[in-house]
């Protein structure tokens, strides 16, 4: 276990330092020479190596990225060259609305995905089968942004139950989490279905009949916490995934979070917002995959005790 | 499901105390366009105390028997379509799904092949031994199934089984996980217990440990054991009576001394020729030549007919039934000779020979 | 002994013709693709849109940057313009067919290339373990299941919003993918008889991995590249719609679906005609990778 752990926390800390090294570099290369910007244009040379010298630009790269990173971490998180807003501010105001949308479309993805996987998985074959297997491939080939637009005509336009962009009501809720959870639900439910067949044909499950274990047991007790082992690892992907999607989604219905603010940085072309939260949301994304693993190392004793 | 008037009488008649009683019994794979006999015609019985092996090469049947007995069958497309299965008397076949559920485990129970994947990989020996009690035994307390379960282990011969109890699967060695699984089988007290090859993924060393366990444990119990399994050395080691099978029928069946050193049927003869024998003056390896029939296209007669060394027209035209021979043993043949020991070594050895 | 009877020439008969029942084994998969319809289907839809996307866009009628105001918003059909205009006037069916080249060559171009990457580094991965091995996998470890979407951001963020941020984005990402699953088949593959025998007969290394294991993996990149292309088409369609994608005045499907965004209730066919053209292209996509799938290998699964 510990082995397995050490392993995990090593490609954690790899891609957080690669990327933010990374990251922080790009965006140094990309977002110029601010000496044009903040002094006079007649500026010479030498002024402007001067006023390079005193931000502490003519220092070498990783002195800069780790004088950055010390900034971070004491909380100075950068003003945005828009509009001259602390960044920690943003941050505080959108980042809990990324964090309810998020969590409500991981959890509404989860709560059906599971279920009807199992059902599938049990019926399988029959009607009920085919038509998840159904919903599964749109829900996978639809694109997020066409489903949003469905559901906003269908819902906003046409039957006018509810509104279609904006926040914080629940009712502005509803629509962003299901677009989000969409995709998602779809591929849980896909693996948590042939997970559950494989656990089927294992051949324990064979001795728990021969030893008269009703079948709603097998299933309930046996089948599903085996089928369910992968499905905590797949999470840590699928936190991911919805991070990344969050991005698309709160620009669609105008959801002041997180990933709007990012995409809209981008746009602007306003350094250090994207660079903050890029590096954020990169942490996140790690941090929920290095969970994962430890959840899946936990839950399988065959890696615990190793 | 009909019982045909059977043309021979039992040696172990439901009258005279075999526990487990099989008459007729036909296994059948149904498909849309048709279906396909896997096991036909068969009776055997076991008696307590009693150890019969059933014997043939892979395919021929014999997990599919021992998974009727037990209402284990894949369905679909296997299914019990003839014949009965009665355990002290009370006919298995017509039982409700609930009420042989009650029978399995407890007065019947089965033990498999391979040890590994034969429990679940996240709960421990321990906890799968006690659902095994509580399941049948509703009254039982925690406390006392643990005991009930350490105790077996001990039984069983498992070392430090207090600690052992709790262990995981893949934590114990693969000798180990078969008397766990051997101590499932018997925690209840089951009047027979069926084991599909439970030695073959074991070394050979274990293998006669686990043999020596289950002959005991037998005689203990009054038990009656139905083995099934391919290989002679573990039917001489443990067996009292032996059915050998080819393709879906028991050709031969008697005493094991008896089937061992007079073999009727040719099939039997050639498994037995094959066994490798470093005392014999015999310097070549004797197969049986041909395959086994495939299920969808059987020889109209007699199975063995295409491979069998002394076949005659009748064997192709009049299917031969189980008839006694003795007062033990029965054959199915229409044409039974004594085991030749001038053997006619195969052409390519003597090739060699001569080159 | 053989017994020559009736009886047993009609059973060998009978036993003959169940063995010859087996097909080859490209006759087998044939028959396997005519009675899956759908991908069959899925496939003729497929080529008809690279076949849109290669000559299309020289047969459109009218310029695709072309603005008329005068013409704005004339809905379809209409006989200058068959599929209307929109707001600035520009004739759809032109920006379509432009539209479709730029998300067919995003989508498949991104893929061929992840997918060279991908199989290269697979390759070698898993031929070589060791400390290759180790080195490569954990790069592809750390790449995969990464959301492309924030990558894509990020990326795009650096180099400005346009399709060179997007391309460079799915390819960056989606290698992993493909090198995670020819690593796996190479791992089992080079145990196999026929390449221990082409060891054993002093074959090199390079010989091997590319004649001989490369081919065996194709199946399961094949499958995977059509479920590839069509996630890299909803990606850049995704990322254009928010306008990090194709700048004006190029067009995206998903920068026209965003377009007539706003004008859902009066004009709506300048958003539908463009979301259905997308989604009838992924749907014939996923079509295909199931079928081939089914074709070449039933047992195989894709992870996202």
């Amino acid at each position: 276990m510990l082995k397995y752990l050490a392993r995990r926390s090593i490609y954690m800390l790899v891609i957080l330092f690669l990327s933010t090294i990374g990251i922080f570099y790009a965006l140094r290369y990309a977002s110029g020479d601010p000496s044009s910007s903040a002094l006079n244009p007649l500026a010479t040379e030498e002024q402007r190596d001067v006023f390079r010298d005193r931000i502490g630009l003519n220092d070498p790269i990783y002195e800069q990225y780790f004088r950055y990173m010390g900034t971070l971490l004491q909380g100075d998180l950068g003003e945005s060259v828009v509009n001259g807003r602390q960044v920690s501010d943003q941050l505080r105001q959108n980042g809990k609305n990324s964090l309810i949308l998020g969590l409500s479309a991981l959890a509404l993805s989860y709560l059906i995905a599971v279920p009807l996987g199992v059902l599938a998985a049990v019926r399988r074959n029959t009607w009920v089968d085919q038509s998840a297997l159904g919903g599964a491939a749109a829900g996978m080939g639809v694109p997020n942004f066409w489903l949003a637009l469905l559901l906003v005509w269908l819902f906003s336009l046409t039957l006018g139950w509810l509104p279609s962009a904006g926040c914080c009501s629940w009712q502005q809720l509803i629509l962003p989490t299901l677009v989000l959870a969409a995709e998602g639900t779809a591929i849980i439910m896909r693996m948590v279905r042939s997970s559950v067949l494989e656990q089927m044909n294992q051949d324990f499950v064979r001795v728990l009949r021969a030893k008269g274990v009703p079948e709603r047991k097998i299933i309930g007790r046996h089948v599903l916490r085996n089928a369910l082992i992968p499905v905590i690892s797949l999470s840590g992907l699928r936190f991911g995934q919805i991070i990344g999607y969050t991005l698309i989604v709160e620009v669609i219905f105008r959801w002041p979070g997180v990933g709007f603010l990012l995409v809209d940085a981008t746009l602007r072309r306003d350094f250090p917002v994207v660079q903050f939260f890029s590096i954020m949301l990169i942490f996140f994304v790690v941090l929920a995959n290095w969970l994962a693993e430890l959840g899946y190392g936990i839950a399988d004793p065959r890696i615990r005790r190793a | 499901m009909s019982t045909d008037a059977a043309t021979l009488s039992d040696p172990s008649d439901p009258e005279t105390g075999s526990v487990l009683s099989i008459k007729d019994l036909e296994v059948s794979l149904l498909f849309r366009d048709g279906s396909v006999q896997v096991v036909r015609d068969l009776t055997i019985s076991v008696s307590e105390g009693e150890t019969v092996a059933l014997v043939g090469e892979s395919g021929c049947g014999k997990t599919m028997t021992a998974l009727s007995i037990m209402q284990l069958l894949p369905d679909p497309p296997a299914r019990i379509t003839r014949g009965s299965i009665s355990l002290d008397g009370r006919e298995l076949t017509t039982l409700k799904p609930k009420q042989m559920r009650k029978v399995r485990g407890d007065q019947i129970s089965m033990v498999f092949q391979e040890p590994l994947t034969s429990f679940d990989p996240v709960f421990s020996i321990g906890s799968q031994l006690i659902e095994a009690i509580r399941e049948h035994r509703s009254g039982v307390s925690k406390k006392d199934a643990r005991e009930m379960s350490i105790d077996i282990l001990r039984e069983v011969q498992i070392p430090e089984a207090e600690k052992r109890i709790d262990a995981y699967p893949h934590e114990l060695s693969g000798g180990m996980r078969q008397r766990v699984m051997i101590a499932m089988g018997l925690i209840l007290n089951p009047r027979v217990l069926i084991a599909d090859e439970p030695t073959t993924a074991l070394d050979v060393t274990t293998q006669s440990q686990i043999l020596e366990l289950i002959k005991r444990e037998q005689e203990q119990r009054q038990l009656g054991v139905l083995l099934i399994t391919h290989n002679l050395a573990v039917v001489s080691q443990v067996a009292d009576r032996v059915a050998v099978m080819y393709a879906g029928e028991i050709v031969e069946q008697g005493p094991a001394d008896l089937i061992f050193s007079d073999p009727q049927h040719p099939y039997t003869q050639g498994l037995l020729r094959a066994i490798p024998d470093m005392n014999s003056a015999r310097t070549f390896l004797l197969d049986i030549p041909g395959r086994v029939p495939d299920p969808r296209a059987t020889p109209p007669a007699c199975h063995f007919a295409p491979r069998c060394p002394h076949g005659i027209e009748r064997c192709w035209q009049e299917a031969p039934k189980l008839e006694r021979v003795d007062e033990r043993h029965q054959l199915r043949c229409w044409n039974p000779q004594p085991l030749d020991e001038h053997v006619v070594p195969p052409d390519e050895w003597r090739e060699d020979r001569e080159a | 002994m053989a017994i020559a009877t009736r009886e047993r020439e009609d059973w060998e008969q009978r036993a003959a013709k169940l063995d010859a029942r087996q097909l080859s084994p490209t006759k087998e998969a044939l028959r396997r693709l005519w009675e899956n319809k759908l991908t069959f289907f899925g496939a003729i839809v497929v080529l008809l849109y690279i076949i849109t996307a290669i000559i299309g866009p020289s047969l459109a009628p009218h310029d695709y940057a072309d603005q008329t105001l005068s013409d704005a918003r004339i809905p379809p059909p209409d006989s200058t313009y068959p599929l209307g205009t929109d707001a600035l006037g520009r004739d759809v069916l032109s920006r379509l067919l432009k539209a479709i080249q730029v998300s067919v060559i995003v989508g498949f171009g991104t893929t061929a290339i992840a997918l060279v990457i991908g199989t290269l580094v697979g390759l070698v991965a898993g031929y070589h373990r060791g400390r290759v091995d180790t080195l490569l996998n954990g790069l592809t470890e750390m790449v995969w299941g990464f959301p492309l979407i924030l990558i894509a951001v990020i990326i795009i963020g650096v180099l400005g919003p346009g399709l060179k941020g997007v391309i460079i984005a799915i390819a960056f990402i989606n290698w992993a993918a493909f090198a995670r699953v020819v690593r796996g088949e190479t791992l089992a593959l080079r145990e196999r008889e026929f390449v221990v025998g082409a060891r054993a007969l002093g074959k090199s290394d390079l010989h091997i991995m590319f004649r001989h294991i490369l081919p065996n993996t194709m199946p399961a990149v094949l499958v995977m590249a059509s479920f590839y292309v069509a996630f890299a088409i909803i990606a850049e369609a995704g990322l254009s719609f928010i306008g990090l994608g194709a700048q004006e005045p190029l067009p995206s499907l998903g920068q026209m679906v965003a377009d007539g965004r706003d004008l859902l209730l009066t004009n709506h066919w300048l958003s539908t005609i463009p979301g259905l053209t997308i989604v009838l292209l992924i749907l014939a996509l996923n079509a295909v990778g199931d079928g081939l799938r089914d074709i070449l290998d039933p047992r195989l699964r894709i992870e996202r």
